[in-house]
């Protein structure tokens, strides 16, 4: 009992660190750019493709090495001028949230078909990054569920550090601040929301190439991701970084456990739930500003 | 857009399609889609109702439509209701449901209304799959097979019987056109679009955002549902298929290609996309593809869809002298 218990902890503590990664990449990126991205989990899906192409049909040396190093530069232009030439235009526009809404699930449709028509509906399963299994008497950890837990979290340091520390992260601050001030002293504002857009896709990227070694490279899994990634950060406050860290431990650890003791079916109601009754008492998530 | 011209451009497209079954009408694929370029130009108008002009950005609408679908047919497949009842019956259900949906809406702020509504959508699959959804008679994952078709007088309006069909749908949609446009053109309609401008400028005139939304919310959802009743009595079939992205794609191609928030516009591109996703079907999988691709060119490249093509062409060349005199 006690076993099991830990062990639906520690699938918790696993999915709700990759889904951190995710959710922050998109707090991030609704908190500066206010744009609406419904192609979020494609994205995602695009990290998988991208590992897989990288580890079954080429089978390059160095394994994930290569495909993190060749990844993230890959994710990051992608990101970037999707912004640039799909998102940016609209941005003068009436309405612009609402049509920037509608031409990311018009995207979403597009990516996820286009992955169906090149690589087929099947399931793609990608290898394990570490083979073997961690034993500490009854408990039995699977290597890679903490290789990945390491990498999820270092994903977030670097993250932190990014927005902390660096040039460009500060200008990312200040112009989720005030956009128009930013402008005035000099922060080029349309590069800073095309870099923003490329920074949350390289981190959802990265969540896929991560969950997809448990989950299956899955054309239709897009729908789901992009949903839980919103999910959680209404749930932790659109646009707070620290919000949507809970919000992923939170939501994490609650799927774990109606996935284990009620079903796995139960886990899109349960959580759907929590966020109603979440938003009636706090409309603005967790830790959100009004 | 003015009410007048509102009125003649709907007689117009209607008219052109309440006509074209005498033309037609050995054809079952053109009835077919007629037919259902009817349903969904009515599904895609109340969208537009919501979203365009009372700026709630419900993203709920498959999910009333396929409520309305369903209601229907567990009333008159496991309760014996006769089926012209079980319609009407089917839209108080679904609006009772989405004026529920919309109370959770009306403290949040846009986009979390967008995910909620569409979190909603994505729930209401694996609720009618699951233990719950068979509890009430949804048939699980196989669906309710059997749906009687409607009769009125003891006259049936089976899907073999193409054209009766039609027009009954046609009858429908004309009323609820009606309703929209009364409602567009009445104070809630100027209502809905001052809440939309500036909530707190409408709430300190006395609009109330509490009254207002809630009966966007209920009204879009009556109609919704009860056009998705209309549906399953005339295809007989459902399953939560009706839920999938493409569903909602289609639907929101239509108002992408319509225009948001251009009411008659949105009839446009009903026409204009189930016709064209008939044609592409068998392009296969590309369809998709290629719809996909379509919202993002012509979000793009035509910001009011349609609407604003054709205004831009026909507007009287005075107004452009106007235009010319401010800076450009």
């Amino acid at each position: 009992m006690f076993v099991e218990i830990i062990d639906v902890i520690i699938s918790g503590l696993l999915n709700g660190s990759v889904y951190a990664l995710m959710a922050i990449g998109l707090a991030l990126v609704y908190g500066v750019t206010k744009a609406f991205n419904f192609a979020y989990g494609s994205f995602y899906t695009m990290g998988g493709y991208f590992a897989w192409v990288f580890l079954v049909p080429l089978n390059l040396p160095g394994g994930y090495y290569t495909v993190f190093l060749t990844a993230i530069p890959f994710l990051f232009v992608v990101g970037f001028f999707l912004e640039k030439f799909l998102v940016a235009p609209l941005r003068k526009r009436s309405d612009w949230q609402m049509k920037a809404m509608m031409l990311t699930l018009g995207l979403a449709l597009f990516l996820d078909i286009g992955y169906m028509a090149i690589f087929g509906p099947r399931l793609k399963s990608l290898p394990d990054i570490v083979e073997g299994t961690l034993d500490l008497g009854q408990l039995v950890f699977m290597k890679q569920d903490v290789v990945i837990f390491i990498l999820s979290i270092t994903g977030l340091l670097c993250f932190a550090w990014l927005l902390n520390n660096t040039r460009v992260g500060m200008a990312v601050k200040a112009v989720a601040q005030n956009p128009v001030g930013a402008q005035i002293v000099g922060i080029p504002k349309d590069r800073v929301f095309a870099a923003t857009f490329a920074i949350s896709t390289i981190m959802v990227g990265i969540g896929g190439i991560l969950l997809s070694q448990k989950n299956f490279v899955n054309p239709q899994a897009s729908t789901g991701i992009m949903i839980k990634a919103w999910v959680i950060t209404a749930f932790g406050g659109m646009g707070s970084i620290r919000g949507s860290l809970y919000a992923a431990l939170i939501i994490g650890m609650l799927e774990a456990f109606v996935g284990y003791y009620l079903g796995m079916i139960h886990i899109d109601i349960a959580v759907l739930t929590v966020l109603l009754i979440t938003l009636a008492f706090r409309p603005q998530g967790l830790m959100g500003r009004e | 857009m003015k009410a007048k011209s509102m009125i003649k451009i709907l007689a117009l497209t209607y008219g052109l399609i309440g006509i074209l079954p005498i033309f037609v009408s050995d054809s079952s694929i053109m009835m077919r889609i007629l037919t259902m370029i009817l349903i969904w130009s009515v599904v895609a108008s109340c969208w537009d109702l919501i979203m365009g002009y009372a700026g709630i950005f419900s993203f709920g609408q498959v999910a009333f439509y396929v409520i309305g679908a369903y209601s229907s047919a567990i009333l008159s497949v496991s309760w014996n209701v006769p089926p012209i009842i079980a319609v009407f019956m089917a839209g108080i259900i679904t609006a009772i449901i989405g004026v529920l949906v919309g109370l959770p809406c009306l403290k949040l702020a846009g986009p979390y209304i967008a995910l909620v509504t569409f979190a909603f959508q994505l729930a209401l699959e694996p609720f009618l799959k699951g233990p719950l959804g068979k509890a009430i008679g949804s048939g699980g994952s196989r669906g309710i097979i059997s749906v009687p078709p409607i009769e009125i007088f003891g006259y049936s309006f089976s899907s073999s019987e193409l054209v009766p069909f039609f027009y009954l749908a046609f009858i429908m949609t004309l009323i609820c056109s009606a309703i929209i446009v009364v409602i567009l053109k009445s104070h809630w309609g100027t209502a809905f679009l001052a809440l939309k401008d500036s909530e707190d400028f409408a709430a300190s005139l006395g609009v109330s955002a509490f009254k207002y939304k809630l009966l966007v919310f209920g009204i879009t959802s009556f109609i919704t549902g009860l056009f998705g009743a209309l549906y399953v009595h005339y295809v007989g079939i459902l399953s939560t298929r009706m839920l999938s992205m493409e569903v909602f794609t289609v639907l929101l191609i239509m108002i992408v290609v319509g225009g948001i928030g251009q009411y008659p516009g949105v009839v446009l591109g009903a026409m204009v996309t189930v016709t064209m996703n008939e044609l592409l079907r068998p392009m296969g999988i590309y369809r998709l593809l290629i719809m996909g691709g379509m919202v993002v060119v012509v979000v793009l490249l035509l910001p009011d869809g349609v609407t604003g093509l054709i205004r831009k062409f026909t507007a009287p060349k005075f107004r452009r002298k106007t235009g010319a005199g401010s800076l450009r």
